[in-house]
């Protein structure tokens, strides 16, 4: 019969840590909140809008200005009417102040009304590629509306009536659906993987000091010392964080469906799975490294380091297909690139069991070594110490 | 020896403290240089982080651009006219046909694990459909999953489906007796020529690897520049500097400039690869690169060493440090633009000196902005470096006082 009385003990005396130290407990219960709230906040609006254009009319006649109709109806574009000369479209992208721009040659109503080719420009920033794939997508959508009401208006002027139009028009729609994030939302995308990596980093780092803190203390002998397993000890030092970890992954993810509308689908309980299999990686791994830290300065300054390089190997953003095969088998040792992906499976995409279980298993396979290894890292790093032990008892003693 | 008269004595006397004072500073500059040197941590993060982060990043955006995205088109009519529709898709650069699945379910399923990402569907009977001038429907399905996969897919499709509409169009036009020169013009009297500005390709490696590597280099100097107070009244040899009687703002002073050296040190190695060997656009010059960097590097010091003077020892330094460091990239705009950030928050993302480096390194980089546009930027950040250092002086004086009527 294991005695949890001890196990408890232990939990108890970290928890009392965690409550006298104020910037470790803001650190385990505020902070992954406040991370939340704050790029919920950056990331709300979710779609990129507004675009400012600057159109430049060099023509001014009736067919330009339904070109210039067509942008100014268009929900995704703002048009700046200050920015109206292609110097001023030059000088309005370079300082930031319109993003896109139309050019309308100063003959285009003439070579129409000549039956000549005729071209509009359209240009757009791709400084940063956020305005510019995603202005690209916006310029193809309103010139293929235009274009076909240029069409169906030449048509009409054929003679044609109006169903003849449709019929020759619509001889063949292409119908296209974009499936699981269908308004091209940027929370949906993006701001899961930031929550997922903000608990990969908060659950890291406040049990990666369990063991760093009780050196720096001189109170580490105690634990040495005690007539207590060493599994009991890792299981009583990890139980609080476990605790807390799920407590904030479930209130994230709540917050995030709530406030922030991110699409949180599919099934619940493979959900708390992966939150499950994720927490125990996180409170062992972080364990291990506390265990063969040198100190809590070290711990927090690499583990903070290490957040950019993580999100971008992950394969989140940028496409796994398109990273390297080395740096992918190398993200594919990462707990956070397995959670990340699997989290993004089942709520954007819905899948079920059947779909995850290669990510279930890696997961599974990750908790089960890393909280192994936990256990009987604990053991070496007794027996490596007995040997201290000894030194610091006879020290002690000697006072 | 030879005898002094009064000035020549002040000269002298002057000259003596000059040179103490220079070699008090020499002293204090070399100490600081073991100190960091001695400090193994920090010692390899300085020395490895900046430039690992950058080849690590190059190598994740080797392949620059989000092309070839993988297609799989269902042709359940087998014609002529639907294999013109599979060549239209074949020809666009942004998608690979890599596979033909028979049914919707099958692409379904392929869609569903993600081995693809495009699907399109023709329907049967398409080919007779669109010769005997009946409406068809072609279905066009995307995962919109991934935004990056999603957003270029989708300006694909909607080229490739312009271009076959007019194509089909067209056709069905003469069919129907209208003349082939009127057809045409129809369709194609007008053309949309794009232009992409600043980054021609479009290439992802241009527009975020040197960002990503300046956002771990600017957070090594964090780390480090959290340490500048704390790393001495935090520890026992204060006592000693305190009693040898040293300026505390020269002790500061000359700290300061070593950790800004080294810093600059640090990003030197970083725009070499990503400039010279990587091939990186720089379209303003390296001096105001540099003198924009440096600014910056002052003003980044400036914070830590804020956070530095709040902090009751190291490991909260670096966590305040840290607090700010991390976050500062997505806040600064640099990807996901300042301008959909909510109206009341744009504000509070200026007041850090990171948003002004990374909008500044974007204008530096790609815009070919000149000392004119920037010197808002050099005048901003050297203002905040004031107000942190000011901010930090006052801080640690205060604690100073109350300590000592404690």
């Amino acid at each position: 019969m294991i005695d949890v009385k001890q196990i408890l003990n232990i939990a108890h005396y970290e928890v009392v840590h965690i409550f006298k130290d104020l910037i470790l407990f803001l650190i385990v219960f505020a902070a992954p909140l406040l991370y939340a709230a704050l790029f919920g906040m950056i990331y709300i609006s979710g779609t990129l809008q507004h675009v400012p254009l600057g159109i430049v009319d060099l023509d001014h006649s009736a067919e330009s200005r339904a070109v210039v109709s067509a942008f100014e109806n268009a929900a995704n574009f703002q048009v700046i009417p200050e920015v109206n000369t292609y110097a001023g479209l030059e000088e309005g992208m370079k300082n930031g102040a319109v993003r896109a721009g139309v050019v309308i040659p100063k003959d285009y109503s003439q070579k129409l009304s000549q039956h000549q080719l005729t071209q509009i420009l359209t240009v757009y920033d791709s400084s940063n590629l956020i305005y510019g794939y995603n202005t690209r997508k916006y310029f193809q959508t309103v010139l293929n509306t235009f274009s076909a009401e240029h069409t169906a208006a030449y048509l009409g002027g054929l003679g044609m009536t109006k169903q003849e139009i449709t019929n020759v028009m619509d001889a063949v729609s292409f119908r296209m659906q974009v499936w699981y994030n269908p308004t091209f939302s940027y929370v949906t995308f993006l701001f899961m993987g930031l929550v997922i990596m903000i608990l990969h980093q908060i659950g890291l780092l406040s049990i990666g000091l369990t063991v760093t803190r009780e050196k720096e203390r001189n109170s580490w002998i105690q634990f040495l010392c005690a007539a207590v397993p060493q599994w009991k000890i890792f299981l009583g030092k990890a139980l609080p964080y476990f605790i807390a970890n799920f407590f904030n992954y479930g209130l994230l993810l709540w917050i995030s469906a709530r406030f922030v509308n991110v699409k949180i689908g599919g099934s619940l309980a493979l959900i708390l799975l992966l939150g499950l299999l994720f927490n125990v990686i996180l409170v062992s791994l972080g364990f291990i490294i506390s265990l063969y830290a040198p100190n809590s300065l070290q711990v927090t300054r690499y583990l903070m380091l290490l957040s950019v390089p993580l999100f971008v190997i992950s394969g989140y953003t940028w496409p796994a297909t398109h990273i390297p095969m080395v740096l992918n088998g190398l993200a594919r040792l990462m707990p956070y690139t397995w959670m990340a992906e699997g989290f993004r499976l089942a709520t954007v995409k819905g899948l079920g069991f059947d779909y995850l279980s290669t990510t279930i298993l890696v997961m599974t396979i990750m908790a089960a070594i890393t909280t192994c290894f936990a256990l009987s890292v604990t053991e070496g790093r007794f027996l490596c110490t007995a040997r201290a032990k000894s030194r610091l008892i006879k020290i002690l003693y000697r006072r | 020896m030879p005898k002094r008269n009064g000035t020549g004595r002040r000269n002298f006397i002057q000259n003596r403290v000059d040179v103490i004072m220079f070699s008090q500073s020499r002293a204090i500059m070399k100490r600081e240089l073991s100190y960091m040197w001695r400090d193994k941590g920090l010692r390899n993060i300085l020395l490895i982080v900046p430039l690992l982060g950058l080849l690590l990043f190059v190598g994740v955006y080797s392949y620059q651009r989000v092309d070839n995205i993988s297609t799989a088109i269902v042709d359940l009519d087998k014609s002529s006219a639907s294999q013109q529709v599979i060549t239209g898709l074949k020809n666009s650069q942004d998608l690979q046909v890599i596979a033909y699945p028979n049914n919707y379910d099958h692409l379904r399923e392929l869609i569903k694990k993600g081995e693809v990402i495009v699907g399109v569907v023709i329907p049967e009977n398409y080919g007779k459909d669109v010769a005997l001038g009946h409406q068809t429907k072609v279905a066009v399905l995307i995962d919109g999953t991934n935004m990056i996969y999603a957003t270029n897919a989708t300006s694909a499709i909607l080229t490739v489906t312009r271009t076959l509409g007019a194509e089909i169009g067209i056709k069905t036009l003469i069919a129907q007796g209208i003349q082939p020169n009127q057809a045409l013009e129809a369709y194609q009297s007008i053309e949309f020529r794009e232009e992409a500005w600043f980054n021609p390709t479009m290439n992802y490696a241009y527009f975020l690897v040197l960002a990503f590597a300046l956002n771990m280099w600017q957070q090594c100097c964090t780390l480090t520049s959290c340490m500048n107070i704390i790393g001495e009244n935090g520890v026992r040899s204060w006592l000693q500097i305190k009693a040898s009687g040293m300026s505390t703002l020269k002790l500061f002073f000359c700290k300061s400039l070593v950790h800004i050296g080294i810093f600059m040190l640090m990003v030197l190695p970083v725009y070499f690869f990503a400039f010279g060997i990587f091939r990186f656009p720089l379209t303003s010059g390296w001096p105001l690169l540099l003198l924009f960097t440096f600014v910056f590097t002052i003003s980044l010091h400036s914070l830590g060493t804020l956070m530095s003077s709040i902090s009751g020892n190291a490991v909260n330094a670096t966590r305040f440090g840290m607090v700010i460091a991390l976050p500062s990239f997505v806040i600064s705009g640099f990807t996901w633009p300042l301008e959909t950030m909510p109206q009341w928050f744009q504000p509070l993302a200026w007041i850090l000196p990171q948003t002004w480096f990374f909008q500044g390194i974007n204008y530096l980089t790609f815009k070919n902005q000149g000392w004119e546009f920037m010197s808002r930027y050099i005048f901003v950040l050297g203002l905040m470096a004031v107000l942190f250092y000011s901010a930090a002086a006052l801080y640690a004086h205060s604690v100073k006082t109350l300590f000592r009527k404690g």
